[in-house]
C-alpha cells in the first residue's frame, strides 16, 4: 500500500496549494531589506518583553475566567429547557463578530462612569468607582468575548454524549451533580485543551479591547507593537519578527498544554440522543438557576445596549440608506464565497486526515498524529496576524501585476483562511467519528467518494451547517484585512461602520452594529437550518 | 411568414445598434483621461469633502477623478510603499506633517509647481514636494454641560490631577503625535515629568482618533483629545452647543494634512492640474463642512456660521519638520518610559 491512495489526491492537492500560498506569502515579507536596525535591537528592546509578559498573564487569566464561567454554565444550558434558549445560544454565537469598539462602548454603557451600574449603585446609596480601565477592564471585555465562545464548544463536545450514557445513568438513578462529574465533565475535559489554546491565542493576540480598556501603553499586547511596526514605523521586517516571536510564544504554550493534558478519543457508540430524563431536585434547579440568573446579567446588558439604536428613527433612516445595502451586499459578495472556500479547504483536510486514521484502524502503524497535527494545525493561523498575512500575500502578488483588481480575491482568500481554525473545529471531530465508526464497512462494502458522502450526509449536516454558519458570519464581521486593501468599490458593513464613527457619526454607526449583527443572525440561522436540516446545532 | 422575418431581422438590428452604441459609448469612456487619488476613507466617503470635490474637479478637467480609499494616513502611505514605482496612484491626500519627511525619503514623489504664496498656513509654506490642503489644531474638548471648572491652558490639563483625561496613542494615531509634539514644544526637557503627571489621571490611550472620541461622548473622560474645529460637527449637524474646546493659553499645535504628486504618476499633466484645484475654491470652500478643518486659503463665505465661535488660536506652537523626523522615535520612547512607570 502507497502512503497517498489516489482517491485522496485532489484533497492533497487543495492542502498542498493552501500551505504553498501561506509559506510562499509569509516568505515575501522576509525577503524585504530595510536599512533599520537587525533583529537583535528588536529583541533587545526591554519593553517588548514587558508586553510579551502583559500579554501572557492577561490571555491566561481571561481564559482561566472564561472557562471557568463557562463550564457550570454549560452544563446548565445541557439540562434545562426554559423561553429563548435557543435564542440565547444564537447570541452566544454572534460574540465573535460584534465589532469591537461596538462591544467595548456597550460595556461603557453598563460598566462605565455613567453607566447603568454606578447609577444604580448611586441611586441605592453606595459609591463605587468601577475601575473599568485596566487589567479589570481587559478581562471584563474578554470574558464578555470568550465566555459564550467557550459554550458553545462545550456543548458541541457534550453533544457527543451517546445516548446509552445517558439512559444507563438514569437506570442508576443518577443525581444530577453526579451526571455532571461522571459523564459530561469527561466529555467537556476532552475539549478543554483546544478551548484553552484558541481562547488564549484570541486573547494573547487581542487588540483594540487591550488599546481602549487597557488604561494606557502599560497595558499592551505584542499585537499592538506588530500593527505598530507595520502601519506606522513601515518596518516589515521588524513586524514579522515580532509575528515569529509571537508564534513562538503560542506554541510553546501550546506545546505544554497539550503535552501536559492526555491523550482522549471520543467514543464510537452510535447516534447521540438529547432527551433528558436525570433526576431533578429542588437543590440543583436553585442551584441551576443562580448560575443562569448570574451569567445572564453579565452578558445581557450591554447585547442590549448594543440593540438600543435599532428603536430610533435614525434606524429606520440607515436602513432607507442606498449606501447601506450597497455595503450589505459588498460584504455578502465577500463571505459566501469565502465561506465555500473555507469548506472546501476543511473538507480537503478531513479527507486526507480520515484516510490517515483508516490506515491506522487497518495497519500496525500509527497516523494519528498526523490527523491530529492537521486538527491543530488550524491553531498556527490563529496566532499570525491577519494584517501580517495579507500583507505577504499583497507582496508576494504585486510584483505578478495584480494589485487593486486582485484586492476582493486577497480579502477572500484571507477570510477563509482566518476561519479555517473555527471551521475545522467544528467540522473535525464529527468526520473523524465516522471514520472511525464505519471504517471497516465502508471497506467491505466498497462504498466511496460520492456515496459515502451520500449515506453520511444526514449524520454530519449539523456539523457542516454550524461550521458553514460560523465561516460565513466571520467574514462578515472582518475587517481587519479588508482595511489594507480597502477601495470605493469594496466598502464593506464593517468597514462604513467604522467610517460612520470616524467622522463623528457614532449614532449612525451604532445602526449598522445592530443592522451587521442582525445580518449575522439571519444567515447563522439560515446555515444551522438549511444545511443542518432538523438536527441543527446553534 | 414574410412579416415574421422581418420582425426578426429588426430585431436583430436593434440589438446590433444596442450592442455597438454601448461599444461606442465604452470607447469614449476609456479615452477620457483617469486621475487616481490615494486618500484615507472619511475623506472620500459620502459624507466627507471627497465627493464634491470630484464634481467640481471633473467640471473642468474632462476627465474621471476616483478615489481609492485606504484607512489612515498611515495606511495610504504604507500602500504607496507597498507598491513602489508601479503604484497605480497619481496623486496621495490626506498625509499629515509628520509623515512628511519619510514620505519624501521615500523617493516616490515628484515636485509640485504649485504656487503657495497665498497658503494662509501659520508660518509661510515652503516645500517642494507638498501642497497642504486642509488645516486645525489639536485641543481637548469638553462637555459644558459636564465640566463646569474649565482648564485655560495645557499645563492646567496636565497638573489637574482630579481631570479625567483620554488622549491618543502617538504611535498609531495623527492626533497622538499631535499632542506629543505639542507637550514637547511646550514643555521642552520637562516633558518626561509632564507625562507622568499626565498619566496619573489619563483614562485611557486609545489606538485612533474615534475609539477615544467615541469613550468621551460616552461620558467616560472630562476631556478628549480632538481638534479645536470638532465643536462645529456637533453644533452644525447636531445643533448641540455644549461640546467646547479647551482654551490654551501656550498655544495650539497645528495639524496640516498635505497632498503630493506621485513621480510616476501615468498623466503626469492631469495630476499637476489637480494640484493647481487644491488651492482653488473648487477644492476649498468643501473642506469646512466636509472635513471639518479650515482651509488654506482666503475664500468668501468658506466657513459656516458656527466655525466663528470656535476657539481661535492667540498664538500657534510650532517644531521643525526636520526635527520631528529625527528626534520622534526619542520622543516616543520618552513619553513610553513615562507613562509606563
Amino acid at each position: 500500500m502507497s502512503i497517498l491512495s489516489w482517491r485522496v489526491v485532489p484533497a492533497a492537492i487543495v492542502i498542498a496549494v493552501f500551505i504553498a500560498v501561506g509559506i510562499a506569502s509569509l516568505g515575501a515579507l522576509f525577503l524585504v531589506q530595510t536599512d533599520e536596525g537587525s533583529w537583535l535591537t528588536v529583541l533587545s528592546a526591554p519593553y517588548i518583553w514587558r508586553l510579551l509578559s502583559f500579554s501572557l498573564w492577561q490571555a491566561f487569566l481571561s481564559t482561566v475566567i472564561s472557562i471557568g464561567f463557562a463550564i457550570p454554565l454549560t452544563s446548565v444550558l445541557l439540562h434545562r429547557q426554559f423561553i429563548g434558549r435557543d435564542l440565547l445560544l444564537q447570541l452566544f454565537s454572534l460574540s465573535l463578530v460584534v465589532p469591537t469598539l461596538v462591544a467595548i462602548l456597550g460595556i461603557v454603557v453598563i460598566y462605565g462612569r455613567y453607566g447603568l451600574l454606578s447609577t444604580f449603585l448611586q441611586g441605592i446609596g453606595v459609591e463605587v468607582d468601577i475601575p473599568l480601565y485596566g487589567l479589570f477592564g481587559i478581562l471584563l471585555a474578554h470574558v464578555f468575548f470568550n465566555m459564550p465562545l467557550a459554550v458553545r464548544i462545550l456543548m458541541q463536545s457534550c453533544t457527543l454524549i451517546p445516548a446509552s450514557q445517558l439512559r444507563l445513568s438514569y437506570q442508576l438513578g443518577f443525581s444530577r451533580w453526579h451526571v455532571f462529574r461522571w459523564i459530561e465533565w469527561p466529555y467537556m475535559k476532552k475539549s478543554l485543551p483546544s478551548i484553552f489554546m484558541l481562547i488564549f491565542m484570541l486573547c494573547f493576540s487581542s487588540f483594540a479591547v487591550v488599546l481602549s480598556l487597557g488604561g494606557g501603553p502599560k497595558s499592551s499586547t505584542l499585537e499592538v507593537a506588530i500593527y505598530q511596526a507595520l502601519r506606522y514605523e513601515f518596518d516589515i521586517p521588524k513586524a514579522s519578527l515580532l509575528s515569529i516571536l509571537q508564534v513562538a510564544v503560542c506554541s510553546l504554550v501550546a506545546f505544554f498544554v497539550y503535552r501536559f493534558t492526555p491523550m482522549v478519543w471520543q467514543d464510537l457508540s452510535l447516534t447521540t440522543n438529547q432527551i433528558d430524563h436525570t433526576k431533578d431536585s429542588s437543590v440543583s434547579k436553585i442551584i441551576d438557576m443562580s448560575i443562569l440568573t448570574l451569567a445572564l446579567l453579565f452578558l445581557l446588558p450591554p447585547f442590549v445596549a448594543i440593540f438600543t439604536p435599532a428603536f430610533s428613527m435614525l434606524f429606520i433612516e440607515t436602513l432607507l440608506a442606498k449606501p447601506t445595502w450597497l455595503a450589505v451586499w459588498i460584504s455578502i459578495k465577500i463571505a459566501l464565497p469565502s465561506m465555500l472556500l473555507c469548506l472546501i479547504i476543511a473538507f480537503s483536510f478531513a479527507t486526507v486526515a480520515r484516510f490517515f486514521i483508516g490506515k491506522s484502524i487497518v495497519s500496525q502503524r500509527s497516523w494519528y498524529w498526523l490527523a491530529n497535527t492537521l486538527e491543530h494545525s488550524g491553531n498556527i493561523i490563529l496566532m499570525i496576524p491577519s494584517l501580517v498575512m495579507a500583507t505577504g500575500l499583497f507582496l508576494l502578488l504585486y510584483p505578478l501585476g495584480l494589485s487593486f483588481e486582485f484586492g476582493y480575491y486577497v480579502i477572500v482568500w484571507v477570510n477563509a483562511v482566518m476561519t479555517l481554525p473555527f471551521v475545522l473545529r467544528v467540522l473535525l471531530p464529527t468526520l473523524y467519528q465516522q471514520e472511525r465508526r464505519y471504517h471497516f464497512l465502508y471497506t467491505a462494502l466498497k462504498i466511496r467518494g460520492w456515496k459515502k458522502f451520500k449515506l453520511e450526509w444526514p449524520l454530519i449536516r449539523a456539523s457542516v451547517g454550524q461550521a458553514s454558519a460560523y465561516a460565513v458570519i466571520l467574514s462578515l464581521g472582518d475587517m481587519g484585512v479588508i482595511a489594507l486593501f480597502g477601495s470605493q468599490e469594496l466598502l464593506s458593513l464593517p468597514l462604513y461602520l467604522f467610517q460612520l464613527i470616524g467622522s463623528y457619526r457614532l449614532e449612525q454607526g451604532a445602526c449598522i452594529a445592530v443592522l451587521l449583527i442582525g445580518i449575522c443572525l439571519i444567515l447563522f440561522y439560515f446555515c444551522t437550518h438549511f444545511i443542518g436540516g432538523k438536527n441543527a446545532r446553534y | 411568414m414574410q412579416c415574421n422575418v422581418s420582425l426578426i431581422i429588426q430585431n436583430i438590428k436593434r440589438v446590433l445598434f444596442f450592442c455597438l452604441s454601448n461599444i461606442i459609448s465604452l470607447g469614449v469612456f476609456a479615452s477620457t483621461p483617469e486621475l487616481t487619488v490615494y486618500t484615507y476613507d472619511s475623506f472620500a466617503s459620502e459624507w466627507g469633502p471627497g465627493p464634491k470635490i470630484k464634481t467640481n474637479f471633473e467640471a473642468e478637467c474632462n476627465c474621471q477623478l476616483n478615489y481609492i480609499s485606504l484607512d489612515s494616513a498611515g495606511g495610504i502611505f504604507t500602500r504607496v510603499q507597498l507598491e513602489g514605482r508601479s503604484s497605480k496612484a497619481d496623486i496621495v491626500l490626506g498625509l499629515d506633517i509628520n509623515l512628511m519627511h519619510a514620505a519624501k525619503k521615500s523617493g516616490l514623489l515628484a515636485k509640485h509647481n504649485v504656487d503657495t504664496s497665498d497658503v494662509t498656513t501659520p508660518s509661510p509654506w515652503q516645500d517642494d514636494y507638498f501642497v497642504p490642503f486642509d488645516q486645525g489644531y489639536f485641543a481637548f474638548i469638553y462637555d459644558a454641560d459636564r465640566l463646569k471648572d474649565v482648564p485655560t491652558s495645557l499645563q492646567e490639563i496636565v497638573e489637574n490631577t482630579e481631570l479625567k483625561v483620554i488622549y491618543q496613542d502617538p504611535r498609531t494615531s495623527t492626533p497622538g503625535l499631535g499632542l506629543l509634539l505639542w507637550m514637547k514644544s511646550v514643555y521642552g526637557d520637562a516633558a518626561d515629568k509632564a507625562w507622568e503627571t499626565l498619566s496619573q489621571h489619563t483614562v485611557t490611550v486609545t489606538k485612533g482618533w474615534y475609539d477615544g472620541y467615541s469613550l468621551f461622548l460616552k461620558g467616560e473622560a472630562d476631556v478628549v483629545l480632538s481638534y479645536t474645529t470638532s465643536p462645529a460637527y456637533h453644533m452644525v449637524v447636531e445643533g448641540k452647543n455644549q461640546y467646547k474646546a479647551v482654551p490654551a493659553s501656550e498655544g495650539y499645535y497645528p495639524q496640516i494634512e498635505v497632498a503630493a504628486q506621485l513621480k510616476n504618476a501615468a498623466n503626469p499633466e492631469l495630476a499637476a492640474q489637480f494640484m493647481q484645484f487644491i488651492l482653488s475654491e473648487g477644492f476649498q470652500k468643501e473642506i469646512a463642512t466636509g472635513n471639518w478643518m479650515f482651509p488654506v486659503i482666503e475664500t468668501e463665505n468658506a466657513l459656516p456660521e458656527a466655525f466663528s465661535t470656535l476657539e481661535q488660536p492667540q498664538k500657534v506652537l510650532s517644531l521643525p519638520t526636520e526635527l520631528i523626523s529625527k528626534k520622534r522615535k526619542g520622543w516616543v520612547d520618552e513619553w513610553l518610559n513615562a507613562v509606563t512607570q
